[in-house]
């Protein structure tokens, strides 16, 4: 309730400096900047939930976007359907996400490195990964359709990567909030020990939900895919921090154990929103990263008070 | 959840003999025998030291021991994780851990035993919330816990609650043995008062309780039997009626 009204505020502020904020325009291309990150804001809640950090999420984006387009320009040139192409395409993303979710997961619980250090260190892999397939240079060449897929919109605004995006979302509200994946997810996060004696296999769980945000994030890089109709090797960067954001906006403690979905969901739009008002009004999108960063600062800052406020109570 | 077991002839319900574990090249315990039985709570004391949360991670399966047999109901018994003691109906109550705050009373009591809606959701892992909240109230009230509601949230507990929910999750689903390590341990006078009183219902019940403490009264006022343990050997394992504070500090600090 408390996001919503800081988002109508938001709007209502945005739009009173630039009326162009309000038009569906406007609204299309936030809603478009909006799936990317608010898929890996989803893979993040869960990470958060279960008391852990992946800051791979955005190199997973860039090094999956690449590697679609790689397959994508590979399986065109040889003359496949390209239904077939952007299917093996997008298979090939997936694949790259859960396999560096994979790895995160077994260096987090079975190396028991914490996942700040774990998730960096593959946070730094694969942005090197992306810049060494790429040379750093954009992967072009796919059929038309990945451009139609990715801009053709429903009644103004809804562009097919939105709609998926919100069902994604739906299946990982309800993962996370009725399901016994989300329930061991949060236990994890809240006591650990108290999860193992229950008899949880944390192990397989923990891997379970790295994969889990590896592979949104490879989503998310497929569908940055899908609106660029390329891959970019810089895609995805900063990633991490406008997911961590929106996360921590919506509500999660990062000591996890608590918070919700339509929390992070509410936080990746206020984020996008917050960023596409910015450069409306005329501010440099150079301060992009610098606003998010402090948004995060004021996010975390508001939930310690809170939490000090109930610990006096 | 089930009702607990019996002992069967021979051993006591659930007996450990012989038992020596060394960590690198200190001895934790050296030769210990130690049993309860269906029906009887034993109180395991010591000075800090003396090897009990040794001896209470072996019986949970949480160690191996270095020599030494397990019986659980008159048969061999070998842990290779507390998951496989947990399977066999033993129940551990850790310090201050075993509880996650942000979860629900009912969340916590089924935690790892979740149930699941019928048909294609529950195949797909939905929660049955509604059959567990009912559960876990009638549950609580079997084993006489005073509790807000099961959709309370852990943190909003009290101490006292909160070590109660434990208890109560592990008599609700314990078929045998429950392992209690310092459940009074920073609870208030009251709070302490109404866990001992889940601990005798839970003896009563005919379950075989281990209630580790510091604190001597409670385990005087709750326990049938108990064994004292000092630099990981057995010095005493009588009746509780023939001890009294000072013979039960004598014997902990090898003073008899």
């Amino acid at each position: 309730m408390l996001l919503a009204a800081i988002f109508a505020a938001m709007v209502a502020v945005f739009s009173a400096v630039n009326p162009r904020f309000f038009s569906l325009a406007a609204a299309a291309n936030i809603l478009q900047d909006f799936s990317p990150v608010v898929l890996m804001a989803a893979g993040q809640t869960f990470v958060i939930a279960s008391g852990g950090i992946d800051l791979s999420v955005g190199s997973v984006l860039g090094l999956a976007g690449v590697a679609m387009a790689l397959v994508i320009r590979t399986l065109n040139d040889s003359g496949f359907n390209p239904a077939v192409t952007i299917a093996l395409g997008l298979g090939a993303a997936m694949c790259v996400g859960a396999f560096i979710g994979l790895l995160n997961g077994l260096l987090i619980a079975y190396a028991r490195i914490v996942p700040f250090i774990a998730t960096l260190a593959m946070m730094g892999a694969a942005a090197g990964l992306t810049i060494v397939i790429t040379g750093g240079v954009e992967v072009a060449g796919g059929p038309r359709e990945v451009i139609l897929l990715g801009s053709s919109r429903f009644l103004g605004v809804f562009t097919t990567p939105v709609v998926v995006a919100f069902l994604i979302l739906v299946i990982a509200w309800a993962s996370l909030s009725r399901t016994r994946f989300g329930r061991w997810t949060y236990a994890v996060g809240s006591n650990f020990f108290a999860a193992r004696a229950a008899g949880i296999d944390l192990n397989a769980h923990i891997i379970r939900i790295y994969m889990l945000s590896g592979v949104l994030s490879a989503l998310a890089g497929a569908f940055v895919y899908f609106r660029l109709g390329s891959g970019s090797p810089l895609s995805g960067r900063g990633g991490e921090l406008s997911s961590i954001a929106a996360a921590v906006i919506g509500g999660m403690s990062l000591q996890g154990g608590a918070g919700r979905m339509t929390g992070s969901i509410m936080g990746a739009l206020i984020t996008t929103s917050v960023l596409s008002g910015l450069i409306l009004i005329g501010v440099e999108p150079n301060w992009q990263q610098v606003v998010i960063a402090a948004l995060i600062a004021i996010a975390v800052g508001v939930q310690g008070i809170g939490g000090m406020g109930r610990e006096r109570a | 959840m089930t009702s607990p077991e019996r002992a069967e002839g021979g051993r006591p319900l659930y007996a450990a003999e012989g038992i020596t574990k060394h960590f690198n090249n200190v001895v934790a315990l050296e030769n210990v025998a130690f049993s309860v039985d269906a029906g009887e709570v034993v109180g395991l004391v010591g000075d800090n030291g003396a090897g009990k949360s040794t001896l209470v991670g072996i019986l949970s399966g949480a160690y191996t021991p270095d020599t030494g047999r397990i019986f659980l109901n008159n048969r061999e018994a070998r842990w290779s994780s507390p998951h496989d003691a947990l399977k066999a109906g033993i129940e551990t109550v850790y310090q201050d851990s075993g509880i996650a705050p942000e979860l629900t009373v009912a969340a916590n009591i089924f935690l790892g035993r979740e149930i699941l809606k019928k048909g294609l959701l529950g195949r797909l892992g939905f929660l049955d919330e509604d059959d567990m909240y009912s559960r876990a109230r009638k549950e609580l009230e079997r084993v006489g816990i005073a509790m807000p509601g099961p959709s309370r949230t852990v943190s909003q507990l009290s101490g006292g609650q909160r070590q109660a929910v434990a208890i109560g999750r592990a008599i609700a689903w314990a078929k045998k043995v429950i392992l209690l390590d310092e459940p009074t341990n920073h609870l208030g006078a009251r709070q302490a008062a109404d866990v001992l009183g889940v601990i005798r219902q839970a003896g009563r019940s005919g379950l075989a309780v281990v209630f580790i403490s510091h604190t001597l009264a409670h385990v005087l006022d709750v326990t049938d039997r108990v064994v004292v343990l000092r630099l990981g050997r057995v010095v005493a394992d009588q009746r509780t009626s023939q001890f009294t504070h000072e013979t039960l500090l004598r014997a902990i600090a090898g003073l008899n």
